[in-house]
């Protein structure tokens, strides 16, 4: 396949004999700190940022409570069937439990490599109601969640269905994403997709007025697990 | 290197732009809503100002050693698994997003949106390969259907009413007509939905690339994004050279400002980070990631006098503060990049000989300056344009039109006291900006304006200036008329 990476570069080395660049520098200073803050006031900050957007939150302070809403909120979903990251993402215990009980059952997300069985894949995974995952932060000051992908936590589940349910440790709550991206430098290392997620799908492309679950879900569920 | 060459005129496009009342009264309510929306995003951040210093820092250091931050990019991306492709111009960009399709026996393409490919018209070269190939963004989905062309950055579809699209849905895609839009929401989710997952490719645009990791950041709020890099077999992300920012704490620095500045929102719903292919024993997700990174100009731009152009983050924030664009709308730039920064940005990559009337969209008011959130000096970059204009003689039909305004209102009395007591968009930009702009002005459009007598026909708006332009054109081919 052609490629044009040595022309290009060269043409620009050129170009920066002569570049007008105001405000360049050969270094960048070094930032001042980010954002801080105790998890009291980051849950409170993130809960404030993210229900306006359409996001409902909850506080759960054990693993019973935390279940008890989940299927609050599954049951608002009309469906059995699930996409859902492996248990040990999720850090409720005997959630995975709780849901075989009240007959949910998941969608086995792998991807086969062949075309046609990949489609037929993606329109049997479509059936799902809800996604059922972890997080591996949030970000107070944007009420973000962080969502990383791995084997055991499939991309999908957080993005097809229209209801997304997600369980987060309060202690893994930053200030910011950039306190986030200090804290974990390599998280873009191992995994394909780092997708921060605030708020329902929307879009305003209609005469500017808001609509929600465009295309990803439309309803997004927080647990915050306080006790984590 | 077009840029997409008119076939009517810059001065036909304005005419008519200026004739539409739907296009005139729903752009108004657009760039008057995300302007007042980005003021409250921005009193948000604390230290706004710094953090637009600092991003200004950013695209300005990683363009000074762009070469270096590219190669690293590319060998990152590698790293991880994905493909980097270099493009010199729009036609060796088309070509290679071709072959990949080709490679895959690719049927079926779903777009998220992508600036880029507007610029090469990939659309044109895909579909004259029986390519089936579907915008997924809802406002360019609509634009799609109805074979038109944006008229705004971020709402693409804002010239159109709901009937009107409650009526193309109805006509392109048999549903049942309504004008709710929660409705037909629902309806295009659902149409779309089945595009995606039959697609063989995912193509989109890219917001950022990360020099140090080789992520690539696409930001969004319906999730068409999402589904376009994740649902099909084969992700192509398109990206111009200039597009690179060093780390990711960069990066969460530019993104700080860019949602902000162009829809008011802290943050989009999605901020996806891609790097690489699907590895590890992911189970979903593309098999293969191409990254095809376009220069078509840029690097020859980048040795210019405008290369500061280059440090634009696309967020729309100087089309919603510029008192021509809320006249004209997008269209009448007859370019893929309207507003302030295409005026700069459009001639910088398609020759000033073409596009020598650009330049001149513009009464150098610099609100774009004042709201680009990485402070783009874009009336100087117009200034220097203007300047090659004249050396290649082309002088443009608005500067000329301008000067004969003048001096025809100047000599007819009622025209003139019209022109100076008429309250046009001068006095609402003083409004706005502060008493005094005039002054605070750098020294070359100093000189601008004290050389050329602008204020009696600039505090008017521009609407209003056309219009009585060529009322005032017509009185002086009467008068000649008379005359003889
Ligand atoms: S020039 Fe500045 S304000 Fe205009 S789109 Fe680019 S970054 Fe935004």
């Amino acid at each position: 396949m052609r490629d044009d990476r040595a022309a290009v570069l060269g043409q620009i080395r050129i170009a920066l004999q002569t570049a007008h660049l105001p405000a360049a520098r050969a270094t960048l200073p070094l930032r001042v700190g980010t954002g801080q803050g105790d998890t009291v006031s980051l849950t409170e900050r993130f809960r404030a940022e993210v229900e306006p957007l359409g996001g409902m939150t909850y506080v759960a302070r054990s693993d019973e409570q935390a279940i008890e809403i989940a299927l609050k909120v599954l049951a608002s979903a009309q469906g059995k069937e699930l996409l859902a990251w492996a248990d040990d993402e999720i850090p409720v215990r005997g959630l995975g439990a709780a849901l075989a009980a009240h007959a949910y059952t998941r969608l086995d997300l792998a991807m086969p490599e062949d075309a046609d069985a990949r489609r037929n894949k993606l329109l049997e995974l479509e059936r799902a109601a809800a996604g059922v995952t972890g997080a591996q932060a949030g970000l107070a000051d944007t009420g973000s969640l962080a969502l990383v992908s791995a084997a055991t936590r499939p991309r999908l589940a957080s993005l097809l269905p229209a209801t997304h349910l997600a369980f987060l440790k309060t202690s893994m709550l930053f200030p910011d994403m950039a306190s986030f991206f200090r804290a974990h430098p390599d998280v873009t290392r191992d995994a394909s997709n780092v997708v921060f997620v605030t708020g329902p799908s929307r879009t305003a492309d209609i005469e500017l007025t808001l609509q929600r679950g465009v295309h990803g879900p439309k309803f997004l569920h927080v647990v915050l697990c306080d006790w984590l | 290197m077009s840029l997409h060459s008119p076939n009517v005129t810059f001065h036909e496009r304005v005419e008519g732009a200026l004739r539409d009342e739907i296009l005139h009264t729903a752009l108004d309510r657009a760039t008057g809503r995300f302007q007042n929306l980005r003021v409250t995003a921005l009193a948000s951040l604390p230290d706004a100002e710094r953090v637009r210093d600092r991003a200004r820092l950013i695209r300005a250091h990683t363009l000074a050693h762009l070469d270096t931050y590219l190669e690293q990019f590319a060998a990152k991306v590698e790293q991880a698994g994905g493909q980097v492709h270099f493009a010199r111009d729009a036609n060796a960009l088309n070509e290679i997003v071709l072959e990949i399709a080709r490679q895959h026996k690719v049927q079926s393409v779903v777009k998220g949106k992508s600036m880029i490919s507007e610029e090469t018209e990939l659309n044109h070269a895909l579909q004259a390969e029986n390519l089936r190939v579907v915008e997924t963004d809802l406002g360019e989905y609509i634009i799609q259907l109805a074979g038109e062309t944006p008229s705004h950055i971020i709402v693409p579809a804002v010239h159109k009413t709901k009937e009107q699209i409650g009526a193309l849905l109805h006509e392109k895609i048999s549903i049942p007509y309504t004008a709710d839009p929660a409705q037909m929401t629902a309806a295009a989710r659902a149409t779309l939905r089945r595009e995606f997952l039959n697609a063989d490719m995912g193509i989109s645009g890219v917001n950022f690339g990360v020099a140090e990791t080789g992520t690539i950041c696409l930001v969004e709020n319906e999730g068409n994004g999402r589904l376009t890099t994740t649902a099909p077999r084969v992700h192509v992300a398109l990206m111009g050279i200039e597009r690179i920012v060093p780390t990711l704490d960069d990066l969460s620095v530019m993104l700080q400002v860019l949602a902000r500045s162009a829809t008011g929102q802290k943050i989009t719903v999605y901020t996806n980070l891609l790097t690489g292919a699907r590895r590890n024993g992911e189970g979903d997700g593309p098999n293969e990631l191409h990254i095809v990174l376009l220069d078509n100009g840029r690097s020859r731009v980048l040795g210019t006098e405008v290369a500061e152009i280059l440090y634009c983050i696309r967020c729309g924030a100087c089309l919603n503060a510029c008192p021509v664009y809320r006249e004209i709308g997008g269209h009448a730039y007859g370019s893929v990049y309207p507003g302030p920064v295409g005026a700069v940005l459009t001639p910088a990559l398609g020759g000033v000989a073409q596009w020598s009337d650009l330049p001149q969209a513009s009464s150098l008011c610099g609100a774009c300056r004042e709201v680009c959130p990485v402070r783009i000096d874009i009336p100087r970059m117009l200034l220097v344009e203007r300047d090659e204009a004249v050396r290649a003689g082309k002088m443009a039909w608005w500067l000329r039109l301008g000067l004969r305004v003048y001096s025809v209102t100047a000599t007819h009395p009622a025209l003139f006291r019209l022109a100076t007591t008429t309250a046009g968009w001068g006095t609402r930009a003083l409004g706005a900006f502060g008493k005094g702009w005039l002054k605070r002005l750098p020294p070359p459009l100093n000189g601008w304006t004290q050389s050329r007598d602008f204020p009696a026909f600039a505090k008017k708006s521009f609407r209003a200036q056309y219009r009585e332009s060529r009322h005032a054109e017509l009185i002086h081919l009467d008068d000649n008329a008379f005359r003889e």
